[in-house]
């Protein structure tokens, strides 16, 4: 496992974090979906798309605002019955009762649909509620969220419910299941837990997080000749521990696929995707894994210190941009292991959302201190290298400050960062250095991660107590999971819950809007790159460098390639004779 | 000796409670949901009540439950506190048994070459990063040499660790380098103060040997501060012990109270700091008694 990351929580229920942080990414990707199918896959390859041979049904079909899911009939759970339409409404009416948890919003599922039922025993319907809706974002962002659950796990303590039929039953039986998932001793022997449709089933998990997975010898998917048939995750206190452990072979506990510290990997040669391994690790091939995520750094548009009105200028957005050095980053604390940020859409890996006309221009704001200089000089401001800048021509007209700014206000900001990443502390420490060259002065802050996500998240100027202080903050990235198509609702659009520094303009929520009411895929794809090509210039966010995740694999262990969404799959894995 | 005993007893209960106020009353004025999380359904109490039905739990073995971990913390510590106790256990006696020697020899022999050496190879130690130390002995030890293992015993509860020689001799190696530094520097320190003493002047004139003056006379009341820093050390020893934890991946106390604060687990975070807190309060309540032992003046003052 990565550093920090274990095995913590059974119960494949998104909605279930009431008062419980337990239920992670790692769950999800690591433990969850390993055990218990979602309805649709994604990860085909590399790339984030539906995967149709992985997923339980087969690719929905929309007759105006119906919606149709067919279940494959050949897929069961492991107590023999079939996975049904049955077992994806239970879903449904459970997420209709349990309507705080944290994928629950007023927009989505199931808010935005009614007259879901099994209209036959493999088929779901469903009716979207939505006068416009893009088929796309609807089975990337909605359904892909939806797990099926076996009818077994309809039940409380005293006996059979029928959540399946009546919503009113749900909470009891959420209740009942979210009890018995407390009892992590008993993953292995639980009867509820027992029943799955995934290829694997829990045989331990320990109060250290060490997992131990048994192949379910009745997993109806697609298998691979010569698969694994016990699957261990160990859980690492550190980075230097688990390297520590892939550099002795010797040791009592032996990996056979660990996590590089980027920090330990040499530099690739030039041009080259995988450079050479360190000479400690020459057991193992070195795999490079680019998540399906965007990685970024917030503006506070709603900080409360005065300082706001200087975010809504553009020229200040450009040259702040200018000041970022990606390139620097990537081959420096990164090791050659990073790509430049864009764009609101992630350019690696290369998908079909990506607008060809921002992949192609690639990074306009490298570093460039003179222009950032420039351009603040130009609008309205002394520049002060080393020093600090003030706006000495306020007023919105051409060559002024903008609007809100007045004279005298200083280029001076706080930046609240993550600890314990040490790539991206280097970043930071570089682009303060950078900024202070142009005259602007940062104060940095590190902070835990728990901290800064708190605090990025939890500005609303509209509520008492709310701390919006902050003005720039990095935590690292936003993954796209299990949302995985990247329209702007999630992070851009005004109002979004996910949108930490509430960049809010209203060309960018129309042109986000038809992305969203795009209803063919052809339309979806025009509107998707219309709003990039718009928005990419707007840098709504400091664009940061995407890190690659290094993955070291024993000689002779096939793993194929990992999708970009991160879901593990050792039932492809195979060692080569 | 007992009414000196119960009064230091009384008093380390005080420190305990007044740590868990403290604690406690951090996470009441804490981010919101710090109180929730640690009281569970009883998060609009007021303040005092909270705390005397925490407390109340507590007494009854219920310290709450991790919501990063799903896991009581009881059982976290069930899991937790073996290693860290053969951990620390194990270092800082083996750092007792070096530095005491060491200390009395440099004090004995000041400013001799030997002095210069010990005090030299000390300095290093105690100068040194325990995870730069720690991280030097895997590559030479297990990385390169494979002599021993490069991360700590696996294996649960006290036998699993302590058994598990192999895996346990690099961290044991690492925190101890660092004690023995700190422990020698402070005996060195004592047993100079001593030599200096008018008692041990009389000894010397009524004829006692150097070996009489040095194991008799020297060495224990040296102890006496030693034993002192003993007793008051187990925090910063736990403190310690994450570092090591963090490279050698073993989830100890140290370890877990850190993830815990980084992560805002406030149930494990109070937990933890009252176990501790009850260690370091019962350490020091030991280190009275064997200050008495040592000392009889003490006792006798004290009483």
């Amino acid at each position: 496992m990565q550093p920090g990351g274990q095995a913590t929580y059974i119960f494949p229920f998104l909605a279930g974090t009431v008062g419980l942080d337990a239920d992670s990414v790692f769950d999800i990707d690591d433990f969850q979906y390993m055990l218990y199918r979602p309805l649709y896959w994604f990860g085909t390859g590399v790339n984030p798309y539906l995967n149709p041979q992985v997923s339980l049904a087969d690719t929905p079909v929309y007759h105006g605002h119906q919606v149709t899911i067919r279940l494959k009939s050949t897929n069961k759970w492991s107590n023999g019955e079939p996975v049904d339409a049955d077992d994806v409404v239970f879903w449904m009416n459970m997420m209709a009762a349990m309507k705080d948890g944290v994928y629950y919003s007023t927009t989505g599922l199931p808010s935005d649909v009614t007259n879901v039922k099994a209209a036959s025993k493999y088929v779901v319907t469903m009716d979207i509620t939505s006068p416009k809706f893009s088929e796309s974002w609807f089975t990337n962002n909605e359904l892909s969220e939806i797990t099926p659950m076996p009818m077994a796990w309809d039940r409380t303590a005293s006996g059979p419910s029928n959540c399946v039929a009546n919503v009113s039953d749900c909470t009891a039986v959420y209740d009942y299941l979210n009890s018995q998932a407390t009892n992590v001793s008993t993953y292995g022997s639980s009867p509820l837990w027992g029943v799955v449709d995934g290829p694997w089933k829990t045989q331990s998990l320990n109060s250290q997080g060490k997992l131990v997975l048994k192949y379910n010898k009745s997993y109806s998917g697609p298998t691979t000749p010569g698969h694994i048939t016990t699957f261990i995750e160990i859980p690492f206190t550190s980075e230097q521990a688990e390297y520590n452990v892939l550099q002795d072979p010797t040791g009592s506990q032996t990996i056979d696929v660990g996590y590089l510290p980027t920090v330990d990997a040499p530099v690739p040669p030039a041009g080259a995707n995988v450079g050479s391994n360190p000479s400690s690790l020459s057991d193992y091939k070195l795999n490079v894994n680019y998540a399906w995520q965007l990685s970024y750094m917030p503006y506070n548009f709603r900080n409360d210190t005065g300082q706001a009105p200087i975010f809504d200028q553009l020229y200040f957005r450009q040259a702040f941009q200018s000041l970022v050095d990606q390139e620097g980053v990537i081959s420096g604390p990164l090791h050659g292991y990073g790509k430049p940020t864009i764009g609101p859409v992630s350019d690696y890996p290369v998908t079909k959302y990506l607008s060809p006309q921002i992949a192609n221009q690639g990074d306009q704001w490298t570093l460039s201190i003179s222009r950032a200089e420039t351009l603040l000089r130009d609008n309205g401001w002394s520049v002060n290298p080393n020093g600090t800048d003030t706006c000495i021509h306020a007023g919105t007209g051409a060559g002024e400050c903008g609007a809100k700014i007045a004279a005298g206000t200083p280029l001076k900001f706080n930046l609240i960062y993550a600890t314990g990443i040490d790539w991206m502390e280097s970043a930071v420490r570089e682009l303060s250095s950078n900024a202070s060259l142009a005259g602007i002065q940062l104060s940095l802050t590190a902070e835990s991660f728990g901290d800064v996500v708190g605090s990025a998240f939890g500005c609303d100027p509209g509520v008492s107590g709310s701390n919006c202080k902050w003005q720039l903050a990095l935590w690292g990235s936003w993954t796209y999971q299990p949302d995985y198509l990247p329209t702007g609702d999630t992070l851009f659009q005004g109002g979004a819950p996910n949108n930490a520094g509430d960049y809010d303009t209203t060309q960018n929520n129309t042109l986000i809007q038809d992305t969203l009411d795009a209803r063919t895929p052809a339309q979806f794809d025009k509107s998707m790159y219309t709003w990039q090509n718009y928005l990419a210039g707007q840098l709504p966010v400091v664009y940061q460098p995407d890190n690659a995740t290094l993955v070291e694999t024993i000689n002779g262990l096939d793993i194929g390639p990992q999708n970009s969404a991160f879901t593990i799959t050792p039932e492809d894995w195979h060692y080569l004779k | 000796m007992t009414a000196f005993l119960a009064r230091r007893a009384l008093q380390a209960i005080a420190v305990v409670l007044l740590v868990t106020l403290i604690v406690f009353g951090l996470t009441w004025v804490g981010p919101a949901g710090a109180a929730a999380q640690v009281l569970g359904t009883g998060a609009h109490q007021e303040f005092l009540g909270a705390y005397l039905g925490w407390l109340g739990q507590v007494l009854q073995g219920n310290l709450g439950r991790s919501a990063r971990l799903n896991e009581s913390v009881g059982s976290l510590l069930a899991a937790s506190l073996p290693r860290t106790l053969v951990l620390t256990g194990l270092s800082t006696l083996i750092a007792l048994i070096v530095a005491i020697p060491v200390g009395l020899l440099q004090a004995v022999r000041r400013s001799s070459a030997t002095d210069h050496v010990l005090r030299g190879i000390t300095f290093l130690f105690y100068g040194m990063p325990p995870f730069v130390l720690g991280s030097v002995l895997v590559l030479f030890f297990a990385v390169d040499k494979h002599f021993f293992g490069a991360e700590g015993p696996q294996a649960p509860g006290i036998i699993g660790v302590v058994t598990d020689v192999r895996d346990l001799t690099l961290p044991v190696a690492t925190l101890t380098l660092v004690t023995i530094a700190i422990f020698a520097r402070y005996m060195r320190s004592s047993a100079l103060d001593s030599l200096a003493q008018e008692y041990v002047e009389a000894a010397r004139a009524r004829g006692a040997g150097q070996r009489r003056v040095v194991l008799q006379h020297v060495l224990r009341n040296s102890l006496v501060p030693v034993v002192t820093l003993l007793g008051l050390s187990f925090p910063q020893i736990v403190g310690g012990a994450l570092v090591v934890e963090s490279l050698f991946n073993i989830q100890g106390m140290g370890w877990q109270i850190w993830q815990a604060a980084q992560n805002h687990d406030f149930a494990v975070t109070l937990g933890f700091t009252l176990v501790i807190a009850v260690a370091a309060a019962v350490g020091s309540l030991l280190a009275d008694v064997a200050y008495a032992i040592l000392d009889p003046r003490v006792r006798d003052v004290q009483a």
